[in-house]
């Protein structure tokens, strides 16, 4: 499958802003089952210095320093991207979830793919006991860890409320776990937690998700979203496997990945810093149009 | 005089000696530094105990006093967690000092040195391997989860040239009931410590100077030089500049902090001092940005910048990882270098000490299991009971010692809870043996007690390798406990005296003298630093002028007699001035204006009180510390005890004696700088500050106490309030009139009181500020007070109505924010970072 994306990402500012130094991640990455064609990220105002780089979990990144006074920061990426994803095994067939978490902890690399990065608590996703009693239920002794992934990722997608009023950036996950509502990103952190929880290693994922109008509508431009989900680690041979806690889906090609890290902090499409008083307001327009 | 205090009768010493030993007694099982099991005392504590034997109890009270006099008036103190929101000084502590040294033999030293040295070389080695090529991990020396979990362990940094590189490590040592030394932890980070070191020996210095030569104790500074010199080695250019950065007054490591820098010579900087602009690092100075080539931080790597690293920190800078990798700045220690001290490496060192240096440790560390490891797990289960547990990594933010547990000391029920958080995520512990540590003697109510210590022992890379200092940072404790996880809080530091057989050489850090090239303006001043001496001015000034109101005022309420006209006028106005000021409450029924007086002397509530202001100016100065001579810092400590109030209401002549001698304690802090400071950009901010106050606070008294109608009660007042009373009647036979007084108050240049003087010494110094622009035109505080000078010298006393002082008074707040916004840090400080939902 062929993507032609167009993400937008639109800051108004109350007062003008005379200098702001950041980090972007929004070019999407090549690898696992993706490659990306073209790319192109257009900056408004135009930056003073700007630098591609390549993070230490192989997203791209681009630092800009704009020493313009601005009011507004406009940061447009289109990219085109071809998906094609290897099947998902079996999940009866995959090992059992206690040799993995095993399997994990004696892994002789650091590259950013090894499972040791993601097998502890971060910021983002701490280890909580309720978090993991929950995710224990379905991980009983031996049985497969992709199987018993899938069954906690459907336990997510049925048991908790898609909402995206009741949750913040920065609410933390217990507050969304326990009142059993949030966003893609509250999911896919709960869901890291408890595997992790549970020793196994978890990472997470920003991207899109190609949306599907209902039958007889034309796609409405702009309405598609940034997403994010979650890979498991199932042991050497396996690898890792993406699931969409969201939606209850193995991600396959109707996935686009942009970024991979441990939780949303590696990912976060735009860190930085600036200088000035003042509030702002954030606009974002995403396309994911499909052309082969 | 140097056997002052010392008795000759060898009987009396005897029995002091004895009297000293009387209840000391090593602990069972424990190794004693000072008594061997016999009870014979150690040959090398021997001059030490003679030494404190041929003093009186009184003598020797009198030489604690010195040391401890000493670390108060250096104000080497270290902050404990305390409400520091409502008072910035609340949690300062002088630091608690052990008048015992810890004294070992050279002999023994050898050993620590060498195996202090040998880890140094080792931890860097492994540090090197874990940022670049990995083979420890991909060999299986290391298995990778056990680096993975630190939060020290900084990936952005993978792969850049002295990402984890050390300039100076520190090893906490114990030693065993066997007497063999162990490494308890190690501190990469940012180890802290060696500037209490050095200030315990000079503390103890002070108080027994004769010891140390006859005793042949090393000396410390070459240590110093040795760690300066490593630094220097690694910038790119030859005459680099080395910035401390600092986490700023609120670490409790700060003072340590200042009192380095200023040993060393290096520039104390914060986050916000310092900008990364293509690839280079700047400091903010005055005079405009001026490159950094060497930072040794005091911050976590983690919080060195925002944009890389922990985008939550405040204390950071925004692009730092950059201009290291792109080796336009080191950063001592390297960034990632937190990483190596993750507890889970400890049981492995044995391992890559042959690995990565084909030797065997010379000093073994404590026996540690990782319990994300199937057999150490097993290990440590099956011997829970008998076992230290902590957590494998530091949570962020959390000390290395937070979460450590005596499972001995542990309920049935917490100890079945804490094996079963090993069983399902052993990863996050290790399982420690338990140590019991050895004693030194304290002094406890006069005679010595042992207890348990910790030592901490410094190596800096130097040119010439690893050099170890001859001394380190003891740490006592205050309860008997030996056993090494209950070293918390409750201790004292001991000085570490590492005695030779032969007379020391002396080394102090001034370069040899065919070295020194001949400077006269030294370094450059840093805006934060301008900004705070400008304060500090402006503060001391505004406590002066408070003091001098009070003074005034409490001076005629004493004088009851006093029946000319305008007398209780004068009162009227004096206290209605303080209350303007926000140094009292407006008087109500029952307030007696004494009671205002009083209030603006000491009432810490009041925000324009003479105790606010000088607790204002004390915290201003806290934060340049580096910047302030010793005597000028203890002026600070005598001012606010001055103001502190007293316990009972004191009578008006009493409050009037205390404005009095306050003022004079203010007069020596101007005397100090104006006689001690060099003329260079540092004073002038101080001095720029003080002016502006001094102006503007004259022009308020001149509103308020010359009007044209004032009567002469109230001009007699105002010459007492700018001390101009001896010149105005060595110049006029009559009593005071109008205009001449306004003459004298407002537009005299020739008095260093008048409103007139402030603005020709602003003028003056402001010219002398270094110039950015380069158009050609004036910047504007020069702009400003160029204006004013031009208009208080054409003024003229007749036509100065409280119209035109007030516009006086405007400009002088106008130039104030002139140079505050061209020249400090203002809107420059950066917002958190921004983050944006991913639906």
């Amino acid at each position: 499958m062929i993507y032609d994306i167009r993400h937008l990402t639109a800051y108004a500012y109350s007062r003008p802003v005379p200098f702001a130094r950041c980090m972007l991640r929004v070019l999407p990455r090549d690898g696992a089952g993706q490659r990306v064609l073209t790319s192109a990220l257009s900056v408004t105002p135009r930056a003073a210095e700007r630098r591609d780089g390549v993070c230490f979990f192989g997203n791209r990144t681009t630092t800009l320093t704009i020493t313009r006074a601005h009011r507004e920061l406009r940061i447009e990426m289109t990219s085109r991207v071809e998906v094609t994803r290897a099947a998902a095994p079996f999940p009866a067939l995959t090992r059992d979830w206690e040799k993995v978490t095993e399997l994990a902890l004696a892994a002789q690399s650091l590259a950013p793919d090894s499972p040791a990065h993601y097998l502890y608590p971060s910021r983002l996703a701490p280890v909580m006991q309720e978090i993991t009693d929950y995710t224990r239920r379905s991980f009983g002794a031996r049985r497969p860890v992709f199987e018993a992934a899938c069954e906690l990722m459907g336990r997510i997608r049925k048991e908790f409320r898609y909402d995206p009023e009741a949750t913040e950036v920065a609410t933390p996950i217990g507050e969304a776990f326990s009142a059993r509502h949030g966003v893609c990103q509250d999911f896919a952190h709960i869901m890291i937690a408890g595997l992790r929880g549970l020793g196994l290693p978890a990472a997470y994922v920003s991207g899109y998700l190609r949306t599907i109008p209902p039958p007889g509508q034309p796609r409405l431009e702009g309405a598609d979203a940034t997403h994010a989900w979650v890979m498991l680690w199932c042991g050497p041979e396996t690898g890792w496997i993406g699931l969409d806690p969201t939606n209850d889906l193995i991600v396959a090609d109707d996935h686009i990945v942009t970024a991979t890290g441990r939780d949303y902090a590696d990912v976060s499409p735009l860190d930085g810093v600036l200088v000035g008083p003042g509030s702002q307001r954030l606009d974002v327009k995403v396309d994911v149009v499909p052309v082969a | 005089m140097a056997l002052q205090g010392r008795s000759s009768s060898t009987r009396a010493r005897s029995e002091r000696r004895n009297a000293l030993l009387s209840g000391y007694r090593p602990l069972p099982g424990a190794y004693d530094e000072l008594m061997a099991p016999d009870g014979a005392v150690r040959p090398q504590w021997e001059p030490f105990l003679a030494e404190w034997a041929a003093l009186s109890g009184e003598e020797l009270q009198r030489r604690f006093g010195l040391a401890d006099r000493h670390v108060r008036d250096t104000g080497v103190s270290y902050r404990v967690h305390g409400d520091l929101e409502s008072d910035p000084l609340a949690g300062e502590r002088a630091w608690p000092l052990n008048h015992a040294p810890l004294v070992l033999t050279g002999q023994e030293w050898q050993v620590i040195a060498a195996g202090v040295a040998q880890r140094a070389k080792l931890l860097d080695a492994v540090l090197s391997d874990i940022y670049g090529p990995g083979k420890l991990v991909s060999e299986g020396a290391l298995p990778a989860a056990a680096i993975a979990g630190s939060p020290d362990y900084l990936r952005p940094l993978h792969g850049t040239a002295g990402a984890g590189q050390l300039q100076i490590y520190a090893a906490d040592l114990g030693r065993g009931p066997d007497g063999r030394w162990w490494v308890l932890s190690d501190r990469t980070q940012a180890p802290s410590g060696a500037g209490y070191a050095l200030e315990n020996r000079l503390a103890i210095g002070r108080a027994f100077p004769d010891l140390f030569r006859t005793m042949n104790v090393e000396r410390l500074a070459a240590f110093f030089q040795g760690f300066r010199a490593g630094l220097v080695s690694r910038a790119r250019r030859i005459e680099p500049r080395i910035c401390l950065l600092t986490p700023g007054q609120l670490n409790e490591s700060y003072f340590e902090q200042a009192y380095l820098a200023r040993y060393l010579g290096f520039l104390l900087v914060e986050g916000g001092d310092l900008v990364m602009r293509d690839g280079l690092v700047h400091v903010r100075t005055i005079a405009g940005f001026k490159r950094a080539d060497v930072i040794w931080r005091r911050i976590d790597g983690d919080f060195a910048d925002p944009l890389e690293l922990n985008a939550a920190s405040a204390l950071g800078v925004p692009g730092l990882v950059e201009a290291v990798r792109a080796e336009n700045v080191v950063v001592a220690n390297g960034l990632g270098s937190g990483v190596i001290e993750a507890r889970t490496l400890m049981g492995f060192m044995p391992r890559l000490a042959r690995a990565v240096l084909g030797e065997e440790l010379i000093l073994p560390n404590i026996a540690t299991w990782w319990c994300g490891q199937p057999r150490e797990r097993q290990v440590v289960l099956n011997r829970l009971d008998e076992m230290s547990i902590a957590p494998a990594f530091r949570a962020p933010g959390e000390g290395l010692d937070a979460g450590t547990v005596l499972v001995a000391e542990l309920g049935a029920a917490e100890r079945e809870a804490l094996r079963a958080r090993i069983a399902q995520r052993g990863l996050d512990f290790v399982g420690q043996e338990v140590v019991r540590l050895s004693t030194m003697p304290v002094m406890q109510g006069g005679r010595l007690e042992p207890r348990p210590m910790t030592l901490r022992v410094f190596a800096a890379a130097t040119p010439d390798g690893w050099q170890v200092m001859p001394g380190g940072f003891c740490r006592v404790s205050d309860e008997s406990d030996a056993r090494a996880v209950t070293m918390r809080s409750g201790v004292r530091s001991s000085d570490v005296w590492v005695t030779s057989d032969q007379p020391v050489e002396q080394v102090t850090l001034l370069p040899s003298p065919d070295r020194i090239g001949i400077r006269r303006i030294v370094g450059i001043l840093p805006s934060r630093a301008a900004d705070n001496l400008f304060w500090l001015g402006r503060y001391l000034e505004r406590s002066e002028a408070t003091l001098r109101l009070v003074r005034a005022l409490l001076g005629r309420l004493i004088n009851a007699d006093d029946q000319a006209p305008g007398h209780a006028e004068t009162i009227r106005r004096l206290a209605h001035l303080l209350v303007a000021w926000g140094a009292a409450a407006a008087g109500g029924r029952g307030r007696s204006v004494a009671a205002q007086a009083r209030s603006a002397l000491h009432d810490l509530d009041q925000y324009g009180s003479a105790a606010a202001s000088v607790r204002e100016a004390r915290r201003t100065a806290s934060v340049i510390r580096e910047r302030l001579s010793v005597d000028a810092w203890r002026l600070f400590g005598d001012l606010q005890r001055q103001l502190t109030a007293p316990g009972k209401m004191e009578s008006e002549g009493e409050a009037f004696e205390l404005a009095d001698s306050a003022l004079k304690s203010l007069a020596a802090f101007s005397g100090l700088s104006q006689e001690n400071m060099v003329r260079g950009a540092g004073w002038r901010f101080l001095d720029i500050g003080r002016r502006i106050e001094r102006g503007i606070t004259t022009c308020r008294f001149a509103r308020h106490f010359a009007e044209t109608d004032a009567p002469g009660n109230c001009l007699d007042a105002l010459l007492d309030l700018t001390d101009s009373q001896i010149t105005y009647r060595s110049r006029y036979m009559l009593g005071p009139a109008l205009q001449p007084v306004l003459d004298l108050v407002m537009l005299d240049p020739y008095n260093p009181r008048s409103v007139a003087f402030q603005i020709e010494r602003l003028d003056a110094e402001i010219a002398a500020l270094p110039s950015l622009s380069d158009d050609g035109m004036l910047e504007e505080p020069r702009r400003l007070a160029l204006k004013l000078a031009a208009e208080s010298r054409t003024a003229e006393a007749g036509r100065l109505d409280r119209a035109g002082i007030l516009v006086l008074e405007q400009s002088l707040m106008g130039l104030s924010n002139a140079v505050a916004e061209r020249y400090f840090l203002q809107n420059s400080r950066p917002e958190g970072s921004r983050m944006t939902r991913l639906a």
